[in-house]
């Protein structure tokens, strides 16, 4: 007994002793994101959530997405944001640099001025399927850097600057690496030492642990009001919560449900910030194979699902009604509720409808289908929702539980009837693009990607609208494909899921949180600590 | 006795390598792609070829096996499929927050386990023996990361006397310390309440023995009796279940790192399953094979020190 009260007494000595602040430096972020280590830190390949925020913080782009507001583009290491040409038929678009942009210093390569030939290797990286997950959004651009300061880019098909400046900001294939630095440390050590341009220089790497980041003084558009970042790597969410009470963290990644929100809400010193842009859930049917080739039994599974369920599965605020594939609230190309109720096409809850529908094409007794869930969280609730509502009007759903990584080697191998797929994409033409344009048809298409559906029927309208130039017959366009696609039921918008992160109340981002691709808060030079 | 230590580090070659062949083959059984793990749901199609091509992935069982093989008998762990990290670099990294949490756990479950197990064996069936017991039961019964939690929440919110998470740099001594403090604490706690209850048994084994009988006619102290006759025949068993413990808390410390975000072993093990990165799974697992490997061997040459006839 002694020895246990000797035991204890010596704990709290030790308490006393270690106890100071843990040993945090002023003037450093601390923030963890919801993952167990770096994935890949060469912009290129930074795919995940933790990866892109963490890159989004050491590069730039020639635009960037303004901080905060995913939907405006500004100036990054370009000084302007240019007007294209026609040249000889193929449209042209010209950069010029900013002066005095330095490259971040590494092992072996001093800082030097970045200029064209950094941005036209890049780019070049881009394009490289070896060399960038991205390749396939870079094809039929040429880039040709005709002095140091000057970046032209010639494209086999015309553009929108919505589409276009989305290839060169700051997001995915369009951070700009340095190319000295690139090659010294090669595809390897990139992944664990980024050097760019960015606000903020990589420090070190502690495998499994975090990445120090520090306060780029030479930065362009002056230095970092933060001396560094602190980036670390916490899958367990009661260890990241726990770690911001006790003020071990001042950001971290939160859990998309309004009873977590609510109760990080009431903890003194906490702020919890739900933003966009929001990741949507789409149910893709599969139009080609019985019982959903018919039309009826598509729509009488539109008409058996309530969008409001589904949202309460994560409580309004954090997930939002959404009624066309394309997120109108982020995105140019998207329809509101009124404009698709006017054509009959928001599919409003009705399951006596959906009833007389599949009695009529032959199922008064309903059917079943098998699918599989990913195990994570946000997949497996829809997925059980789906499957409770659809119950309700005699459709059996087998729903079976897998790993999140096999679900997504599945679905693509047509496993599925119908799924539910979550994801966020950039711009109109990427949602198409990937999701309803043939060439993507799972398994059989020209470039498997994730047409679930199988659909193939607005090819044309998808390659008009990528290539119109005129913003605003664009979007008619994207418009009129979506109406297609929804009056075919091949694709049913369910909800999109807001970002959620918490934080002390002494972080100042620096911007106001309306929209991030990057899917964090964003960090830039203007964030700041005021205690 | 060389000739005994020598057979039994042949003898444990064929179990290290059988293990490691299990542990390959595992790892590509757990389903999952490397590569769509890696790039995630955006890449193309060709995107996730190419990488997958690159991993090595495409190549045949056998041909992985083979190279796995080869390159462990070499002692070279590879690199790691998705930061491209040199996997031994890596472990060095985590083995030492690993091994400071373990043996710390140790030395708090043994200090603590085997006082409580001696005096509840001796208070049998008093209120002391009754609190004991029940707070044993409660420890085995308490999964490790649900009582770290708990830990966290008194003495890290609530006081805020440690840090909650992370591992401390291993140059800072303080701060080392007082990020191991809470871990080792959850750890050895749940140990404490083993080594509680098979102490106690042991000690009540003991003490119906007739030489604890004749040492209390002889007229010595209870006190005496009890440390120098009872607790040392005791300590035996006591003593030899120690490597079994030792190879039960590598198991807790798989959790308890996760929870407190320690950059150790365990942590890193979950990490590779989560990324499917089959390179480093398998080193790490072979790395733990090897503990277990050893602290059995250990165990082996230890009971064979104590007892001769063992060895032959």
């Amino acid at each position: 007994m002694r020895n246990v009260l000797a035991l204890g007494m010596a704990l709290a000595v030790v308490c006393m002793v270690v106890a100071p602040d843990f040993g945090h430096a002023a003037g450093i972020l601390r923030i963890a994101q919801n993952a167990s280590d770096v994935g890949s830190l060469d912009p290129h390949f930074a795919t995940t959530t933790q990866d892109r925020s963490l890159v989004d913080m050491v590069f730039n782009g020639l635009v960037r997405y303004k901080p905060g507001d995913g939907s405006v583009f500004e100036p990054d290491l370009a000084t302007s944001l240019p007007t294209p040409r026609v040249v000889d038929g193929k449209q042209v678009w010209t950069f010029s640099l900013r002066k005095g942009v330095m490259c971040h210093p590494t092992t072996g390569v001093p800082s030097y001025p970045l200029t064209s030939e950094d941005v036209v290797y890049s780019l070049q990286k881009s394009a490289d399927k070896n060399r960038s997950a991205y390749a396939a959004d870079y094809t039929g651009m040429t880039v040709e850097a005709p002095d140091a300061q000057t970046v032209k880019i010639t494209l086999d098909k015309p553009l929108s600057p919505i589409l276009f400046f989305a290839k060169v900001a700051n997001y995915s294939g369009g951070f700009i690496v340095c190319k000295k630095a690139a090659e010294k440390l090669g595809p390897d050590g990139m992944k664990t030492r980024p050097v760019g341009t960015g606000p903020f220089m990589f420090k070190s790497y502690s495998p499994q642990e975090r990445v120090q980041l520090v306060a780029n003084p030479a930065y362009f558009r002056g230095k970092p009001q933060l001396d560094g970042v602190d980036f670390r790597y916490m899958p367990d969410i009661s260890s990241r919560e726990l770690a911001l009470r006790n003020g071990q963290l001042d950001v971290i990644n939160g859990v998309p449900d309004k009873a977590w929100v609510d109760k990080m809400k009431g903890v003194s010193g906490v702020k919890v910030d739900v933003f966009g842009v929001g990741e949507v859930a789409i149910l893709h049917l599969q139009t080609t194979a019985p019982p959903l080739d018919k039309l009826e039994v598509r729509k009488a599974i539109a008409h058996a699902l309530d969008r409001d369920e589904f949202v309460a599965l994560f409580g309004p605020g954090i997930g939002e009604n959404v009624y066309s594939p394309v997120p109108v609230k982020f995105l140019a190309g998207g329809l509101t509720r009124e404009e698709l109720a006017a054509k009959g096409l928001d599919y409003k809850m009705d399951r006596e409808r959906a009833k007389k529908l599949l009695a009529d094409a032959g199922f008064p007794n309903g059917f079943s289908l098998e699918m599989v869930t990913s195990e994570m969280t946000g997949y497996r609730v829809l997925y059980e929702s789906m499957q409770a509502q659809l119950a309700k009007v005699g459709i059996k759903a087998n729903v079976k539980v897998v790993d999140h990584s096999s679900f997504h080697s599945m679905i693509r191998k047509d496993a599925n009837p119908l799924v539910i797929y979550i994801a966020w994409r950039p711009n109109a033409d990427i949602y198409f693009t990937q999701f309803l344009h043939s060439d993507s048809i799972v398994v059989t298409g020209k470039k498997p990607n994730t047409n679930f559906s199988h659909y193939n029927k607005i090819d044309g309208l998808i390659e008009q609208a990528r290539n119109e130039t005129d913003q605003a017959k664009q979007v008619a366009l994207w418009k009129e494909a979506q109406i297609k696609a929804l009056e075919d039921m091949v694709v049913y918008p369910i909800s999109y899921q807001n970002q959620v992160y918490a934080r002390s109340n002494a972080v100042d981002y620096g911007h106001e949180l309306i929209s991030v691709l990057a899917l964090y808060p964003g960090i830039t030079e203007k964030t700041r600590l005021t205690k | 006795m060389l000739k005994y230590v020598a057979q039994r580090l042949i003898l444990s070659i064929p179990v290290f390598l059988g293990v490691a062949t299990i542990v390959f083959l595992v790892v590509r059984v757990i389903p999952g792609d490397p590569a769509v793990a890696s790039l995630g749901d955006y890449a193309s199609k060709e995107a996730v070829d190419a990488l997958r091509q690159r991993m090595g992935l495409n190549e045949s069982l056998p041909v992985q096996y083979v190279r796995f093989l080869g390159s462990l008998v070499q002692g070279d762990l590879g690199k790691s499929m998705i930061t491209g990290s040199s996997i031994r670099d890596e472990i060095m990294h985590a083995l030492p927050y690993t091994l400071e949490l373990t043996v710390l756990a140790i030395i708090i479950g043994t200090l603590l386990g085997i006082p409580v197990g001696v005096y509840t064996a001796i208070r049998r069936n008093r209120m002391a023996d009754y609190i004991g017991r029940i707070l044993s039961l409660t420890g085995l019964s308490v999964p490790a990361f649900y009582l770290g939690i708990l830990l966290i929440l008194l003495l890290a919110i609530q006081f805020r006397w440690l840090p909650a998470v992370g591992g401390g740099g291993m140059d800072d001594l303080k701060e080392n310390v007082s990020h191991l403090i809470l871990p080792a604490l959850t750890l050895g706690l749940v140990m404490t309440a083993s080594v509680a209850r098979l102490s106690r048994s042991a000690m009540l084994n003991v003490l119906r023995q007739d030489y604890v009988r004749t040492a209390r006619a002889k007229g010595l102290k209870e006190r005496v009796v009890h440390l120098r006759h009872a607790l040392r025949s005791a300590l035996i068993p006591i003593v030899s279940v120690t490597g079994i413990w030792a190879v039960s808390l590598i198991g807790d410390s798989v959790t308890v790192e996760v929870v407190f975000a320690r950059p150790g072993l365990g942590k890193m093990m979950v990490g590779a399953i989560m990324q499917r990165d089959y390179t480093a799974l398998q080193s790490i697992m072979v790395v733990y094979t090897g503990f277990v490997v050893v602290i059995n061997l250990m165990i082996d040459l230890i009971y064979g020190w104590v007892d001769p006839r063992i060895r032959h």
